[in-house]
């Protein structure tokens, strides 16, 4: 091929060639030029991936890190005063040292039994309506707007809310029930969307197979929905539970955060851990100890969200296995 | 026959009211904090409202002090935990083995887990002190509220940015590597344009954390009612002055108080909103 470079008469066919086949080119200072130019363009990208790369496994250890920190630092100093009986199962002090936590300990799990009691049937009814008994439209767009709206309130709104219209209003005083009332419409959104999302997660065939046989809506999801829905349910429910042992902004104002005594009914004032912790820092001085008490508190707090959160995974696991065998 | 019918129209109208206490819920929170914010507004008035002067005993009530800690924490925050969240979701989904993407996301999701009273807790007893004896200063301030505000906002950012990049078909990616581009090349041409509206509302919804947080940021920001001189001088937020005064206050000063409340809330109804609009040009794109 006799290519004249210069006049670009032949240009069109040999650069096709040089794309499949740079040897096609005679001139050798081009061919060179191209392949330097190839091969720096090469790389420098493979350069840029590289400290890409590096970049990103660096943020996400510094990630993994700064966890592994947390948890390291809050278990290391209070675990040695949390694991023992005398601190779970002690009386609280408000004027000596030696306080105790247990009743904290059952003013947050008391709290979280009396919440879920109030948010399960209302998440999951709500659930069930926007996934079984209506179509999307005006109304499934409000509920939704209604959830996400209340999902980003803040939760120190939410605690005022619920002091002016439980503990104030309603009159139930700071109690159990009125923080719970709170936290109750704070998780509903949360429960709700993990109850929807493990109701889609059924197969449509288990609906139209039971309708077939004559069934109703309600006894669909009654029977079959909903059963089938349960490890979805329950993982979202553990973790809830989680949610609510945590919160403490919501739980200052409507439910209070220092008792001496085990709370018994649900209409009487209670100190969750998390509300603990906060009293501790503001009046805690008043003790001696209260570095200690708020350390052991904070670790045993950690160690309960812990362990709910992984066994939350791991009732999905054994649901799932369980699953897996029948089907 | 009929029994059953009528079974089920009651049925479905529970549920339907059971449904329909999420809009309930909301419209009650806004009635009653805006009803106690009332004597704020009749009696201290807009302006001396958003002044920048908080000093009850004098009759000043400006919240201008704690929307500005507001914001600059949350900004600070999001500055800091943005990047290395979305570099987490990009190593979950595009770069992690498989072994690694399972402790990852356990990891996220333990990090999530975590109570934010512990957190301030531990921000209060080790990184104050740290700032303190770095800078002279109380320790207390901005710099340790965003700190803390990064650590929160990470899991947050991290899993709606990774179903984001998720959501991106795998068939683009795989045109782009035929093509000869790099992973780099790859992440930064394809798919991060392609996910683009999803991450954006992954950070509005971390923002929406970080505006909302409360305990954490009061254990290590202040306490003071001025504006802050530098990053590591004390200041509160809206949310956390709010959480100290409540209890010992009355009359004006504790409407005040809801008014920030009410404030809030507006910024996070503006958040979703916001979302809506981004996830509503996301389906316009496609």
């Amino acid at each position: 091929m006799s290519t004249d470079l210069k006049t670009g008469v032949e240009i069109a066919r040999p650069s096709v060639e040089v794309v499949g086949d740079l040897c096609e080119f005679k001139d050798s200072r081009i061919e060179g030029i191209i392949q330097q130019s190839i091969a720096r363009n090469e790389k420098r990208a493979h350069f840029y991936d590289r400290v890409a790369t590096v970049t990103v496994w660096t943020l996400s250890i510094i990630g993994l890190g700064i966890l592994a920190f947390i948890i390291f630092v809050i278990l290391y100093r209070g675990i040695a005063t949390a694991l023992t009986p005398g601190f779970i199962f002690g009386k609280p002090q408000a004027l000596k040292e030696g306080g105790g936590i247990w009743p904290m300990i059952v003013s947050s799990f008391y709290l979280a039994l009396l919440t879920i009691a109030i948010v399960l049937p209302l998440g999951v009814g709500a659930a069930v309506y926007l996934t079984e008994f209506s179509r999307e439209g005006r109304i499934t767009r409000l509920v939704r707007f209604g959830a996400d709206s209340l999902s980003t309130v803040p939760s120190v709104v939410f605690g005022i809310f619920g002091m002016v219209l439980f503990v104030i209003y309603f009159g139930l005083g700071y109690s159990l029930l009125a923080g719970a009332f709170t936290l109750a419409l704070l998780n509903m959104p949360t429960v709700m969307r993990t109850t929807e999302e493990a109701i889609k997660a059924v197969p449509h065939s288990y609906r139209e197979a039971c309708l077939s046989l004559g069934a109703s809506r309600w006894e669909t999801a009654k029977k079959i929905v909903l059963p089938s829905a349960m490890p979805g349910i329950t993982t979202g429910v553990v973790l809830t539970v989680g949610r609510i042992v945590g919160e403490s902004a919501a739980v200052l104002y409507t439910v209070g955060l220092f008792v001496r005594k085990v709370p018994v009914s649900p209409l009487q004032p209670a100190a969750p851990m998390a509300a603990n912790i906060w009293h501790m820092y503001t009046e805690g001085a008043l003790v001696s100890d209260w570095m200690r008490v708020a350390n052991g508190e904070a670790a045993f707090l950690l160690l309960v969200v812990l362990v709910l959160n992984l066994g939350a995974r791991l009732i999905a696991r054994i649901y799932q296995k369980r699953l897996g065998m029948v089907s | 026959m009929q029994g059953v019918i009528d079974r089920e129209w009651i049925v479905k109208k529970t549920l339907f009211t059971l449904a329909m206490i999420t809009v309930l819920g909301i419209v009650l929170l806004i009635f009653f904090v805006a009803r106690e914010s009332i004597p704020a507004f009749t009696e201290a008035g807009p302006v001396n409202l958003f002044s920048a002067t908080w000093n009850p005993g004098n009759g000043q009530y400006g919240m201008l002090v704690f929307l500005t800690g507001t914001l600059a924490t949350t900004a600070g925050g999001l500055l800091l935990g943005t990047p290395l969240a979305i570099g987490s979701a990009l190593f979950l989904t595009q770069m992690a083995p498989r072994r690694a993407r399972s402790i990852m996301t356990r990891g996220v999701e333990l990090l999530a887990g975590v109570p934010s009273i512990v957190l301030g807790w531990l921000g209060f007893t080790i990184m104050v002190p740290w700032i303190r004896s770095a800078t002279g200063s109380t320790g207390t301030g901005i710099l340790a509220a965003s700190i803390i505000l990064a650590i929160m906002v990470i899991p947050t950012i991290t899993t709606i940015s990774k179903d984001a990049l998720e959501a991106v078909p795998e068939s683009h990616l795989q045109a782009a590597y035929a093509m000869g581009a790099t992973r780099w090349q790859t992440i930064r041409r394809v798919l991060l344009p392609a996910a683009k509206p999803g991450l954006l509302v992954a950070v509005i919804l971390g923002m929406g954390r970080a505006i909302g947080e409360t305990m954490a940021v009061a254990l290590v920001i202040g306490p003071a009612s001025v504006f802050p001189k530098s990053l590591t001088s004390p200041t509160h937020t809206l949310t956390t002055k709010i959480l100290i005064e409540m209890g010992e206050s009355t009359g004006v000063q504790r409407s005040s108080l809801f008014a920030m409340g009410l404030v809030l809330l507006l910024l996070s109804m503006l958040l979703i909103l916001l979302v809506r609009l981004v996830s509503r040009q996301k389906e316009t794109m496609r």
